[in-house]
């Protein structure tokens, strides 16, 4: 028997017990078979001696059972790791932070509790999936879209508290910002609910934000204060039309003046939808990161400049496109709502972006909502449509690094200024590190948009089973974080494996930020049973360990 | 469903040949592979390709079981969790990545993986692929004698691509019921 760490095996025993009381023997599990399938498949310290895996699992099946279970955690001081359906693989997936922690499973709490089409909300537990909700909404006709991650197995609520991203309209991308009121067990049992829900009878607990004072939702993103036990998010209304619109500018500079004039145009809010930066002259697609693999064929000029091993010189490689007729950058919108909007968005990004020399624009068919049995068959990328897939798992056989079979990836996530500088700035940087590790992946990779008012890279880091090679991209991965610290750009999500590395680097005036959640921590959690390690937040007591 | 699949395909003939060590391993994954029990439904991966002879072999099962196409989007999630509630055991012929994430989603329905062949690689499905399902058909757990011990669960690996033969069983309660409103 595996025991949680500075646990006796008589009280895990005993917490054991009173866990299987409270849930039922059956939904308590200590088999190397059952916590097999908790292990983090794309962990990058698989196998290892700090593979963090549990010691047991426990299943509860309502708010009222967390309750009591957080109370025998405090009572026996059993490290507890709660996840909702844990299949947020790249961070972490269905592993604790810490090795022996007793994983709370909530995928079994997976009721839509509320669901109000007027107002635009929905009210779910842990264990709702995207796949679950998309098919609630769609077997009752209701007139409402869904922003899903890729893939979209995941849990509407465990994505939001992780801090996940859709590709649908701003407002609704960042899916903690589209939360509207938690119920969240605390350390010490007690149920609580933010914001409006702490009125009893509250008929405003999904509509405002803001509540009575302090507004402290945020405290249990990626962080571990409680268990949440519900959550509400607003969704978008399912809008008449959609349509892409294709702007090409030839020049790679050309991306200053363009992240620029689109900026203005989003922070105006006359363009909402997601808008992607790729290349035809590199090949880079857009969202590279998802499409790790082997570059695809170039053009053999292209390729030869691309590929240069002392680094790419864009200057040749503008020269080149602009001899071949090639544009160098693209950047795709999506527009949603009547055709007219569409049609009114379209021509105020040609009239702003057409300052720009060169640049050329196609605006695609506007398609009536929703996508046709047909379309869905036929469409890749369902994201932009609200509809969940599991086709990112689809991409193809894996490839090899280092002689090891790639298995899966690791997320290295900093947030970039949303300037055209910035941008060619980190692509130079990070292509030059991927060029001295002779990392799989394209040779260039634009900056995510999904942020509005910032860039976010994700850089997909291969994951394999061979303890040499992960130990290299770990450190390839710390090498990343300096380089990117060094120029004042964070991360905003990361593996475990990483929580403390980035933690350190928000290190403004001798660390006052984790020493103020580490104060937040002892307060609501002194014994450290609530996720310890999570997000690098500890309580006293496992700080001095 | 499984007609259209009628060609070796080039990706998988590619998979397969990286693979070729492993192809002949099959083995029982979990302390359930003594017990013969019955097979409610022969799940087939509809983003495969495959031989003529196993698209035969699985078009003429149709008479004696459900024989369900297995799509990773949200209309074959309808489905797949309509068979995952009703059934205790079921046979399946899809890549690694499909077989890597329908065990998990198998998983919250109460199944286990119980056995699973890579026979299936070669020729994207010969005579072997087709003994191999035959035999989880009828309810064997064992169908090579000389087996390699495979990885209790599927973990991501070369084999994503490649095709694999496997059995599921229910083994506990499942974890998530049909959806409920409070």
């Amino acid at each position: 028997m595996k025991l949680p760490p500075n646990v006796s095996k008589a009280d895990f025993t005993a917490a054991l017990t009173v866990f299987a009381s409270i849930v039922g023997d059956q939904w308590v599990f200590t088999t190397d078979e059952d916590l097999d399938l908790y292990r983090d498949s794309y962990s990058i310290l698989w196998g290892e001696a700090d593979e963090r895996t549990a010691s047991a699992a426990v299943a509860p099946d309502t708010a009222e059972e967390v309750v009591e279970l957080v109370k025998v955690a405090a009572r026996y001081r059993i490290p507890i790791y709660p996840i909702s359906t844990g299949k947020n693989l790249g961070y972490g997936g269905a592993a604790p932070a810490i090795a022996g922690c007793v994983v709370v499973d909530l995928k079994r709490m997976n009721r839509i509790v509320e669901i109000d089409e007027r107002h635009g909300y929905v009210v779910v537990e842990p264990g709702v999936s995207y796949f679950d909700l998309y098919t609630y909404i769609q077997e009752r006709g209701l007139k409402l879209w869904i922003d899903v991650p890729s893939p979209g197995w995941g849990s509407v609520l465990g994505n939001a508290l992780d801090g996940g991203v859709g590709v649908t309209l701003a407002p609704y991308r960042n899916h903690f910002e589209a939360q509207c009121g938690i119920e969240v067990v605390l350390p010490n049992g007690k149920m609580m609910r933010t914001g409006m829900g702490a009125l009893p009878g509250a008929k405003t607990w999904q509509q405002f934000k803001p509540g009575f004072g302090p507004r402290i939702d945020g405290l249990f993103k990626q962080s571990n204060y409680g268990v949440v036990t519900k959550m509400g998010l607003w969704l978008m209304p399912s809008p008449e039309s959609f349509a892409t619109g294709v702007v090409t500018v030839p020049r790679f500079r050309d991306i200053i003046p363009l992240v620029d004039i689109i900026g203005r145009l989003e922070q105006s809010k006359t363009v909402q939808g997601l808008w992607n930066l790729s290349s035809p002259t590199t090949g880079t697609p857009p969202f590279a990161a998802h499409e790790a693999g082997p570059p695809k064929p170039l053009d053999p000029t292209i390729a030869a400049i691309l590929n240069n091993p002392a680094g790419v010189d864009m200057d040749q490689l503008d020269a080149a496109a602009q001899a071949k007729g090639m544009p160098f950058l693209a950047c795709d919108f999506n527009f949603y709502g009547p055709t007219k909007l569409i049609q009114a968005q379209w021509d105020c990004v040609c009239d702003a972006v057409g300052s720009i020399p060169g640049a050329k624009f196609k605006l695609g068919e506007i398609r009536t909502m929703p996508l046709s049995p047909q379309d869905q068959a036929t469409t890749r990328d369902l994201g932009p449509f609200g509809i969940p897939t599991l086709k990112t798992f689809d991409l193809g056989p894996m490839f090899s690094y280092e002689g090891a079979d790639v298995v899966g990836h690791v997320f290295f996530s900093p947030v970039i200024p949303r300037t055209g500088e910035a941008a060619m700035e980190a692509m130079g940087v990070f292509a030059a590190i991927g060029r001295k590790y002779k990392l799989p992946g394209p040779p260039l990779q634009f900056p995510s948009t999904i942020f509005e008012r910032a860039f976010l890279f994700a850089v997909g880091l291969p994951v394999t089973r061979s303890a040499t090679v992960n130990a290299k991209i770990r450190d390839i991965i710390r090498e990343l974080v300096a380089v990117s610290a060094e120029r004042g750009w964070g991360e905003y999500r990361t593996a475990p494996a990483f929580y403390d590395l980035i933690m350190s680097t928000y290190s403004y005036n001798d660390h006052a930020l984790r020493e103020f959640l580490e104060t937040i921590k002892d307060a609501v959690d002194p014994n450290g049973i609530m996720s310890p390690g999570r997000y690098a937040i500890r309580s006293h007591q496992r700080r001095v360990l | 469903m499984v007609t259209r699949r009628t060609a070796i395909g080039a990706g998988l003939a590619f998979a397969a040949v990286a693979c070729s060590a492993a192809v002949g391993a099959s083995a029982p994954t979990t302390r359930h592979r003594r017990e013969a029990r019955s097979i409610d439904a022969l799940l087939i991966d509809e983003g495969i390709e495959m031989s003529r002879s196993l698209a035969a072999f699985i078009e003429a099962r149709r008479r004696a079981l459900p024989v369900v196409g297995i799509e990773l989007d949200a209309p074959g999630q309808v489905e797949l969790m309509r068979v995952l509630d009703k059934s205790q055991g079921i046979v399946g012929v899809s890549s690694g990545a499909t077989l890597f994430c329908l065990e998990r989603i198998a998983w919250d329905h109460g199944f286990r993986l119980t056995a699973r062949s890579q026979r299936c690689a070669g020729e994207t499905g010969g005579d072997a692929c087709r003994e191999d399902v035959a035999a989880y058909l009828a309810g064997a757990q064992l169908p090579a004698a000389n087996s390699t011990p495979l990885a209790r669960a599927y973990r991501p690996s070369r084999a994503d691509g490649m095709l694999h033969a496997w059995v599921m069983h229910k083994t506990s309660a499942p974890f998530r019921q049909s959806r409920r409103e409070i």
